[in-house]
């Protein structure tokens, strides 16, 4: 094993979404292979094994896909690398003598439930809004039977790399969701499957959003740099191109439908 | 109301489409307010750059213009200033450690700031030459009044403020705009990132005045 690092955690400790937090400082050895995750166990069995309450955080898969694990670590939503989650960030990219803040994603719209744990249930209502395409069930079609532009399907892809972890929020100055609404808005409205309920999206989504009390866009591009899975801006731009053509076009189509 | 535009001032992306266009109309007037006032240094006696306002203050069609400026003006800030405190909303707790992915700049991070610079320099502005030029009546020539002004006081270097507070502006909102209206694509980024130059053109040529009638007249 390698050498062991001696790092200070400083932890931010809340008991429910009610009272107020605070930073807890934990001095830690630890070795540089492990996970961040893992040093976050190391110290909770050491919590437990003192008769202290140990530390809520989220995690999963533990492999870079779920979206389970946030935290943000030195101000920064998943730590200081890039395309890397907080799961799947190593000891190795601190030096030993390092203090590390680690706080919860910040946001009015993800609530602190306890400690690291935020509720993100808002990107839930936001995806049942109309992150979903309809389809006939029965016998599987025909492979091939739906043509797909080799570009598009690239780019749609590339959206659905989302795992809705929630770091664009956490790193958005005004704790904006529009990467993650972009990254379903592309995912879905680039495939010919997603083109019937395309405007109904888009109007469907952004409503959500503004309803959870998630903030503007400003372009401050910190959400995709943030961002674990390397999602584009360029999917905000066209969000808000689809959601422009969705309202002009809304009226015609009620219109249509006799009403 | 029309309902399309009720839609569209009660969300978050049509407050910030009008935010966009309002900022871009007013661009568009900075560039031809700028072109007009280099008249100034076509002579030493300013009288290219009063035939210029002659020019316009006949046109028949200003009131209407100044009206479209003012609405300009106003839903640019209206919503900038709504969209922004609806930012502050959103995150109410601050992060113990202030840290970033070196995406937002200085520009982007203070532009309700600079905003609001700009417009106390509006304000100073519309006072000293749209009330000022009712207040010397007919009897005074522009390019004298203009003169007097910027060289009096702290006037010219407010005026150098306010225009480096709109350096500031522009360059974020050159870029952010067409985001905003949805206007990217690899091509046409190349293309923001040269046209955001023009913030740095508008602020040096604004800045320029008031320092030449200080310095070299
Ligand atoms: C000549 C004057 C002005 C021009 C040409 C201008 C132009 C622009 C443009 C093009 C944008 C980009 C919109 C976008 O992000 O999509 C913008 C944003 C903004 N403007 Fe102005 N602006 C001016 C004056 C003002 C004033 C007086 C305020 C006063 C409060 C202001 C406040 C803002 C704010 C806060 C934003 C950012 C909104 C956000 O966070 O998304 N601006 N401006
Ligand atoms: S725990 Fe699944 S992504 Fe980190």
């Amino acid at each position: 094993m390698s050498e062991s690092m001696h790092i200070t955690l400083n932890v931010w400790r809340q008991k429910n979404a009610q009272e107020e937090g605070r930073l807890e400082a934990h001095a830690c050895d630890v070795s540089p292979d492990m996970s961040f995750l893992e040093v976050l166990d190391v110290l909770n069995d050491k919590l437990v094994s003192e008769g202290k309450e140990a530390i809520a955080f989220e995690h999963d898969c533990r492999e870079g896909i779920c979206g389970s694990c946030s935290l943000v670590l030195n101000g920064q939503a998943h730590g200081p690398h890039k395309n890397t989650t907080t799961c799947q960030l190593h000891m190795r990219s601190f030096k030993s003598g390092d203090n590390i803040t680690v706080e919860p994603f910040r946001a009015a719209a993800f609530p602190v439930l306890k400690d690291l744990v935020v509720d993100r249930s808002a990107f839930d209502r936001i995806q049942q809004s109309g992150g979903y395409v309809s389809v006939n069930t029965g016998s599987a079609p025909a492979a091939n039977a739906v043509l797909v532009p080799k570009d598009d399907a690239d780019s749609a892809m590339d959206a659905a790399q989302c795992i809705g972890c929630g770091a664009c929020v956490a790193a958005c100055p005004n704790a904006s969701a529009m990467l993650f609404v972009s990254a379903k808005i592309a995912h879905l409205g680039l495939l010919p499957q997603g083109q019937p309920e395309r405007k109904k999206r888009a109007l469907a989504m952004v409503s959500a959003m503004d309803r959870e009390g998630f903030g503007n866009c400003s372009n401050h591009f910190e959400c995709g740099a943030a961002c674990p899975k390397g999602i584009s801006v360029a999917n905000i731009a066209r969000l808000n191109r689809d959601w422009l053509g969705a309202v002009l076009t809304e009226r015609e189509e009620r219109k249509d439908q006799g009403d | 109301m029309p309902t399309w535009l009720q839609k569209i001032l009660s969300s978050s992306l049509g407050k910030k489409y009008i935010t966009a266009i309002t900022g871009l109309l007013l661009v568009l007037f900075l560039v031809a307010h700028l072109a007009g006032n280099l008249t100034i240094y076509a002579d030493k006696d300013g009288s290219a750059f009063n035939s210029y306002a002659h020019l316009i203050e006949s046109n028949p069609l200003l009131p209407l213009a100044e009206a479209g400026l003012l609405v300009l003006f106003l839903a640019h800030i209206g919503l900038a200033v709504r969209v922004t405190i609806e930012n502050r909303r959103a995150r109410r707790s601050r992060y113990a450690v202030a840290n970033d992915k070196g995406k937002k700049t200085t520009s982007s991070a203070t532009m309700i700031w600079t905003g609001l610079i700009v417009l106390g320099f509006l304000i100073l502005h519309i006072w000293n030459f749209r009330i000022g030029k009712e207040l010397a009546g007919e009897s005074g020539d522009l390019y004298t009044l203009v003169k007097s002004e910027l060289r009096q006081g702290w006037t010219p270097w407010a005026y150098v403020v306010g225009m480096g507070a709109l350096g500031f502006h522009l360059w974020h909102a050159l870029r952010s705009a067409f985001q905003t209206l949805g206007a990217a694509h690899p091509y046409l980024d190349e293309a923001w990132e040269k046209l955001r130059w023009l913030a740095v053109v508008l602020a040096l040529g604004f800045a320029s005045f008031p320092l030449y009638f200080l310095f070299y007249t």
